[in-house]
């Protein structure tokens, strides 16, 4: 597995809170992820999830351990724009539309005006966005800002896609609608994801595996490889195997969840 | 094959791109057709109202309580000596005017500057901030006498410097919290791209300041006529409004010191305007300024 996108070796991290106090976010963390997974970590909440996946992306940085990702340091690969990150809100900035939101990333890097423009429009075309470029983030509803954020996060084309918990504000119905688009998406650009959520449905429709972490200290408990096929869709949801799958998951994570209330 | 269907093709339940097309539209509509002249007379048309029956009012409980005219004149005599003192009214004004507008413009490039530079230097500025907060609170127009001994009672300079200083902690204050109060996600999405500390401060920081600035600009807009009207009121060069108010007074011409004090308010009302409609279009995004 010499081609791994992302491994994290031995990571730990450790908090240090005001009154001296310890926080164990990530407690030995090791995981590997090969280009072209889709690979979900769910756990109870505070268990270091989103730690891990800001320990990936270099904006937390690790107490102990090495992380790698698309064969650099996380600090060299944040610095080659090596991945794109989505948060569970939109974080748009209000001031500017949307065409000119999906282009930050590439003012930064100081693109020509014509790749911005047009590769922006590429983007807003791949999330269904295409008319709506003109208007201001207020002016789209929440799922169609939470597409456009993920438009911006894709358009350096980056190798690697971070998602915390994306869609975890959105209604019920829009969270599936936004799940297909997501799948579609993935299934297009053939990036590697790493999504953090709290819905054991969504990680297991989406991915090609699932990570599931317990709390204090932030530990993997367990891998379960997703073996639904691909592309999915609404029929997936009706496969035996994908209750199987839920099932397998839903009882993973309730050992996750026991395994420090007992004792 | 699902990767060949459009990605979102709204089905039956598609509550949430209905939604957002709706808010669209909206927001369109009210920029086309004939509704905008009707929608601003519904808004005006009650300030309006109490405008005229206020002045009306006043008319009338002078005349019928024939109140003596050095205790507060009639509008209409009022009217009556604004035209007949124009001349001489819009002399001092502009003279007034420009003392105010010099000591915004030097205010207001002060107080951003600083903000700029401490906000640069989060602990530079953690240290000014209480101490500004503290100098706001100081009525500063109280030295007024001082700056005039400093900069020469007839160099309208002092009054610009009067004018400058009201200015500066209100509007060095209101930048600074719109450069630092940042949404966090917001700043983490900058650093996930590598941004510099510049990148962030023009494409972050600064517009998510412009608002807070345009608050500071409309309360600076308001003082810096009361500033230098007020420190006109302590002595200084005869062609200016203050002077003009405090010899008619003086002299028991209360309609033509009225008639002053309306050429201040209409100076000051028109200032803040001005800074509204700069607003307006400067910030198109802006929550004060979105179509309802």
């Amino acid at each position: 597995m010499d081609e791994a996108i992302v491994a994290v070796k031995g990571v730990n991290k450790v908090f240090e809170g005001r009154g001296g106090q310890r926080t164990v976010a990530l407690q030995d963390i090791n995981l590997r992820i090969a280009p072209g997974e889709f690979v979900s970590i769910i756990g109870p909440s505070g268990c270091g999830k989103s730690t891990l996946l800001r320990v990936v992306g270099d904006l937390v940085e690790p107490t102990e351990g090495e992380v790698m990702v698309a064969g650099k340091s996380a600090r060299a690969a944040r610095l080659a724009q090596a991945y794109g990150i989505a948060f569970q809100a939109p974080v748009l900035y209000e001031w500017r539309t949307i065409l000119k939101n999906i282009q930050l990333p590439m003012e930064l890097r100081g693109f020509s005006k014509e790749e911005k423009e047009s590769r922006a429009r590429e983007m807003l075309a791949l999330v269904e966005l295409a008319d709506f470029g003109g208007h201001y983030p207020w002016q789209l509803s929440g799922g169609m800002q939470q597409r456009a954020a993920i438009a911006r996060a894709l358009a350096m084309r980056p190798s690697l896609l971070l998602m915390d918990e994306p869609f975890g504000a959105l209604d019920e119905m829009t969270r599936e609608r936004m799940n297909l688009a997501l799948q579609a998406i993935w299934q297009k650009t053939e990036t590697t994801v790493i999504f953090i959520t709290h819905s054991i449905a969504e990680a297991v429709f989406l991915s090609t595996r699932v990570v599931v972490m317990s709390a204090r200290p932030g530990q993997i408990m367990e891998e379960i490889g997703i073996d639904l096929p691909l592309p999915r869709d609404e029929r997936t949801h009706q496969l035996p195997r994908f209750f199987e799958l839920l099932n397998e998951v839903r009882s993973s994570l309730r050992r996750a969840e026991g395994v420090h209330d007992g004792a | 094959m699902m990767g060949r269907e459009p990605i979102g093709a709204p089905p039956p339940g598609a509550a949430e791109d209905v939604t957002g097309v709706d808010s669209v539209a909206g927001v369109v509509d009210e920029t086309v057709g004939g509704g905008r002249g009707r929608r601003w007379l519904e808004e005006y048309l009650p300030a309006i109202i109490l405008f005229v029956v206020g002045l009306g009012g006043w008319e009338m409980i002078v005349r019928l309580l024939d109140i003596q005219a050095f205790l507060l004149p009639a509008p209409t005599v009022i009217g009556t000596a604004f035209v007949e003192n124009f001349d001489r009214l819009m002399h001092v004004g502009w003279f007034t005017t420009k003392e105010a507008l010099g000591g915004f413009v030097i205010g207001c490039g002060l107080g951003i500057g600083v903000a700029l530079a401490t906000a640069r230097w989060t602990a530079v500025s953690e240290t000014l901030m209480p101490f500004a907060v503290a100098a706001n609170s100081v009525p500063i127009i109280a030295f007024a006498p001082i700056l005039n001994n400093w900069f020469g009672v007839d160099n309208p300079l002092s009054k610009m410097v009067i004018v400058a200083v009201i200015i500066f902690f209100p509007m060095m204050i209101n930048t600074v919290r719109g450069l630092t109060l940042v949404d966090a996600a917001a700043l983490e999405l900058m650093r996930s791209y590598a941004a510099s500390e510049w990148q962030i401060l023009r494409h972050l920081r600064w517009p998510n300041a412009l608002p807070y600035m345009f608050n500071a600009f409309k309360v600076a807009a308001t003082l810096s006529m009361i500033g230098a009207v007020v420190s006109e009121y302590f002595g200084g060069n005869r062609s200016a409004l203050g002077i003009f108010i405090t010899q008619e007074a003086a002299q028991f011409r209360f309609a033509n010191a009225w008639a002053g004090i309306l050429v201040a308010c209409v100076v000051g009302v028109t200032f803040y305007v001005v800074i509204l409609l700069v607003e307006r279009v400067a910030l198109p995004w802006h929550v004060s300024v979105r179509e309802k």
